[in-house]
């Protein structure tokens, strides 16, 4: 027995609370150390119950449930003890989540949920997935100064990378992410310039169709490298193209416009400096990390699940192929445009009927799908760019922030449109209101609940209305780039496990509307009527009396079964492999890996990886593992297809099968 | 005449023990409680010949005058930890064999510190029950050679009456088991295993809490068995039971205090599932396994609504085993001088036993 003093002065909390560790957990208290969780040192819920007794016993405090948790640090529960010895028993404290710096900003940190859905989507993981999540654009510059440009270019990406981190971030092949020092080889993304100032007009637009085309379908893969893909071609009369292909997994939609703007001020200027960021994204992601145990995360994750039984299914839309089947290269994109005066009109009108634009762009996105499909009570998703205030700085951070929230939709019949959209504020509003738990999440329990694998909302509505005032003006002028020209402005948003994906931005003081979607899946007539549709709604809400007519809606409410494919009941493999003890040595090994990775006993053949507790990314990690262990692994896909130990154990035989010669 | 003097006939486990050894038709029956007039009728509900008799097994002489003439003395009366091997003595004093539908290690040991000379003549069964019992005879059947693995996972839903939650209260510490601990190569292994929450388990309702505890019945059969890792399980269907244990054991006050928590606890879990309790064991065959062995994994499901009345089916078969000659003469647990096919055979065509299955 050492006589020296441990780290704890005896006589404080800190001492007392050591010894009644050193004694529930059999560890010696002076090497307890502070920071280290009591689940960690093999302490677990049971002992975490004693734990409490002995402190009410030996300290006479008495410690509310939710002061305990596994997690806690010996320092937290020195905190909790002075806490309650101050404030008695009545005092009940939120827990606030502070950004904390991390102390190393190279160490590795989580995948957050939307980009591990990203990730396993480059595995080939989902139906509806390509090998890379990515956004493309491409825009004219003219004035361009055709010596000066590349240079600047490169100058401004090098010194954005060192502003913003994540352009120097890298996924690892296990699904967490990394930044990389700014020395680090690779780690500063560089722009690949084309020289076409020589060219035939003929060239020019071969060339731009072929890069357009290459990047469209190919994005940068943060797994290999940057997840930046930034090229400049210099056309003739000082002309000139600018792209960008931006991997989902780096950056967001907010991000991608942030990042235009920065490199186009640092590029306009040599001398430019931006406001240093206080705050980077694995101290965010790492933060909301500590989020997860709180209470009101779990409070809205019991608000989530409460209603889970009562959640209504996609819109009925007839398909012309099954997801699962479909192999798409790119999303096809519809865009119109409402002029600036049109827009302005819209604006006046929702503040005037007290609904913000976007809730009335979600309303009428909506009625369309209502009517295509035939009822009126669906599920819908959003894609959400709206950050949790940590930090004042942390707007201006570019990173991977984006997540989902379900909105389970149902519009009334004979109501006015002001009405309906008046409701759908509510609805968005109070489901907005448990955002703690991201959408990803839910549709993952959901997804387990309903036991399917085929995707839970592939509707998405995505507004960026009011975001640019967010984020600050763009400049016009970028110095030896030019001048922007937007006129001829090209994109493409190419997501995993989305059907149809309807977005509203503003540009140039105009509303965008685009229909992204897999054309593959749709009959191409009901979606041009359905995009029309939606035109003329939204115009006749500009023009205002759109506002008080009663909308017209189909009289079901839920979908009545009709033959043939509908969006919101695809069929569940019926592949059955039965279960009972692994039947061999094989079978016996995927138990083996599931039970490491998911901690849970796996005894039956038929057990269902994601009813054990599995997500996505535990689906990427345990492949690995199997393809270690047994020199071959069937891809995400065919995972997910039979996800029990038999089923592939089954698709492990074929790989394997198929490999021999 | 055979006579087979039941103890604690009147109790849960002995009715059925009666009912039973009354079925199998074995001999006479004499039965033995406190309270006579329980006892007596019991002896009216059983077919065939059954006596009712008044014993106190704390008074020596009326013990002495109950197991005289009887040719093999059942003892279902608890609790076990004041019973030990008084029981035992007394029935091979009167030159009768001796089964307990409990009883443990510490009571084997008991009886074997100071054994007496019929001993070399007759047999001593203790825990001829379900756990431990069954729990420490039964995974004998999955292993053919070497296993691997072995993992037993036992529970469900039942009542504790209060008599049993201070079994319950007071069978802990390293004579019967330890809590969080697997066996790994020939030796405990402490801390090796996490409690379970919110799992799904073959022969199990629902979602249920699995409770790592090795006991000490399971360690002797991994080593037994040549069993690389072996798990035990104690299985809850709410978290209920664990918290009120956990809270009794952190309180260094008297045992008592605590028995209300404990029985109203199971009474949560009761009404969350209704009862069961399931026996289900997995033996993973070594990688390099015996001749003839199969390396597909193997499994046993046993399952009742009532462990408590089970464990009278178990006496009573282990009591026919007795008396078939098929029992060597010694101190044993029933798990390790039974043979597990027979008393599996028998439980399958049991009414109280609802699943019996090996795959």
């Amino acid at each position: 027995m050492s006589l020296s003093r441990g780290p704890h002065d005896d006589s404080s909390v800190e001492g007392e609370l050591s010894r009644i560790w050193g004694e529930l957990l059999d560890v010696d208290p002076d090497t307890i150390p502070a920071d280290a969780s009591f689940l960690r040192l093999g302490g677990d819920s049971v002992l975490a119950v004693r734990m409490s007794a002995m402190v009410r016993r030996r300290l006479a405090v008495e410690l509310a449930l939710s002061d305990v948790t596994v997690e806690i640090t010996l320092a937290q529960l020195a905190d909790a003890v002075r806490r309650r010895r101050t404030a008695g028993n009545g005092a009940h404290r939120a827990l606030p989540v502070e950004i904390e710096h991390r102390a190393d900003p190279s160490a590795p940190f989580p995948l957050m949920p939307l980009q591990q859905g990203y990730f396993v989507g480059q595995h080939d993981g989902w139906e509806l997935s390509y090998e890379s999540a990515h956004f493309y654009a491409d825009f004219g510059l003219t004035g361009l100064d055709g010596d000066e440009a590349a240079e600047a270019l490169e100058d401004a990406l090098a010194r954005l990378a060192l502003h913003q981190p994540m352009l120097r971030a890298r996924i690892t092949p296990q699904g967490e992410q990394y930044v990389l020092a700014p020395d680090a080889p690779g780690a500063i993304p560089r722009p690949r310039v084309y020289d076409l100032r020589e060219s035939t007009p003929q060239e020019v637009e071969a060339h731009l169709l072929a890069v357009r085309h290459e990047m469209r379908t190919t994005g940068p893969n943060p797994l290999h490298g940057p997840g930046l893909d930034v090229r400049l071609s210099l056309l003739p009369g000082d002309r000139g193209r600018l792209h960008t292909g931006e991997s989902l997994l780096i950056m967001d939609g907010w991000s991608a416009t942030l990042l235009n703007r920065e490199l186009l001020t640092l590029a306009a200027d040599w001398n430019a400096v931006l406001a240093p960021l206080d705050v980077d994204f694995g101290d965010y992601v790492t933060s909301l990390g500590r989020l997860r145990d709180s209470e009101p995360y779990a409070a809205d994750r019991d608000w989530w699940h409460a209603r889970l039984g009562d959640v209504p299914r996609p819109p009925a839309l007839p398909l012309r192929a099954d997801p699962r089947d479909v192999r798409a290269s790119t999303m096809e994109t519809l865009e119109n445009h409402v002029a600036a005066d049109r827009w302005a009109a819209l604006r006046d009108q929702c503040a005037s009927r007290e609904v913000t634009p976007s809730a009335a762009m979600l309303t009428a996105f909506a009625v369309v799908l209502a009517r295509w499909a035939g009822h009126r009570r669906m599920l819908l998703n959003s894609l959400q760019l709206n950050r949790l205030p940590l930090h004042p700085d942390i707007h201006r951070v570019i990173g991977a922030f984006a997540t989902t929230m379900l909105i389970p939709v149902e519009l009334a019949q004979g109501r006015t449109f002001a009405d309906l959209a008046g409701e759908i504020q509510r609805t968005f509003t109070e489901h907005a209101a448990h955002n703690l738990v991201s959408g990803v999440e839910v549709s993952r329990e959901l997804a387990r609940r309903r036991e399917t694998t085929r995707p839970v909302a592939p509707v998405v509505f995505q507004s960026t209305l009011g975001m640019d005032a967010a984020i600050g003006a763009q400049a016009e002028s970028a110095g030896p780039l030019g001048d922007l020209n937007f006129d001829d402005f090209h994109h493409q948003l190419r997501t995993p496990q989305v059907a149809l994906e309807a977005r509203f931005y503003e540009m140039r003081d105009e509303l965008v509307l685009v229909f992204s979607l897999v054309a593959e899946l749709f009959h191409t007539e009901q979606v041009d009527a359905a995009f029309a549709d939606l035109l003329a709604l939204v115009e006749t809400l500009a023009d205002g009396p759109g506002w008080d007519r009663i909308v017209d809606l189909p009289a079901a409410a839920a979908p009545d079964p009709v033959p043939g494919l509908t969006l919101d009941r695809l069929p569940e493999h019926d592949a059955d492999h039965g279960d009972g003890p692994p039947v061999d040595e094989l079978e016996q090994r995927i138990c083996t890996v599931w039970e490491e990775i998911l901690g849970v006993p796996v005894l039956d053949r038929g057990a269902g990886f994601f009813a054990l507790g599995g997500d996505s990314l535990l689906v990427v990690r345990t492949l690995a593992r199997i393809a270690k262990e047994v020199g071959g692994a069937p891809s995400v896909r065919e995972f997910l297809n039979a996800p029990t130990v038999a089923g592939v154990a089954a698709a492990v035989r074929a790989r394997l099968a198929d490999a021999r010669p | 005449m055979t006579v087979i003097g039941v103890l604690g006939g009147a109790g849960t486990v002995g009715r059925v023990a009666v009912d039973r050894l009354a079925g199998y038709g074995l001999g006479e029956l004499r039965i033995g409680g406190r309270d006579i007039d329980r006892v007596t009728a019991v002896c009216r509900a059983t077919p065939g010949a059954a006596v009712p008799v008044r014993v106190d097994l704390r008074d020596p002489d009326e013990l002495r005058a109950f197991c005289t003439g009887c040719r093999v003395v059942v003892n279902c009366a608890g609790p076990s930890y004041q019973v030990l091997d008084t029981v035992a003595r007394a029935a091979l004093a009167a030159g009768a064999d001796y089964v307990d539908a409990g009883g443990d290690l510490t009571a084997v040991e008991a009886l074997e510190s100071a054994a007496p000379p019929e001993l070399a003549e007759r047999a001593a069964v203790f825990s001829a029950g379900v756990m431990p019992g069954l729990s420490g005879l039964l995974p004998r059947l999955l292993a053919a050679g070497p296993l691997a693995r072995l993992d037993g996972y036992v529970g469900g839903a039942a009542r504790i009456s209060e008599l049993s939650a201070v079994d319950v209260l007071l069978t802990r510490g390293p004579r019967f088991g330890t809590a969080l601990a697997a066996w790994r190569d020939g030796r405990l292994a402490p801390g090796a295993l996490a409690p379970l929450h919110d799992v799904t388990l073959p022969g199990f309702a629902g979602r249920v809490h699995a409770w790592p505890f090795l006991s000490a019945e399971f360690a002797r059969l991994a080593t037994e068995l040549d069993v690389a890792e072996a798990r035990n399980y104690t299985v809850y269907v709410t978290d209920a039971i664990p918290r009120a244990l956990a809270e009794a054991w952190a309180d260094d006050g008297p045992i008592e205090r605590h028995v209300a928590a404990v029985v109203a606890a199971a009474e949560a879990d009761l009404a969350a599932t209704g009862p069961y309790y399931t026996l289900l064991f997995q033996a993973v065959p070594a990688a390099m396994p015996a001749p003839g062995q199969s390396k597909a994994p193997r499994r046993l499901i046993l399952r009742t609504p009532d462990s408590y009345a089970l464990s009278g089916v178990v006496a009573a078969i282990a009591t026919r085993e007795v008396l078939d000659g098929r029992v060597e003469p010694g101190a044993r647990s029933a798990a390790e001088c039974l043979d597990a096919a027979a008393v599996f055979a028998r439980l399958s065509g049991d009414p109280l036993v609802t699943q019996a299955e090996i795959r």
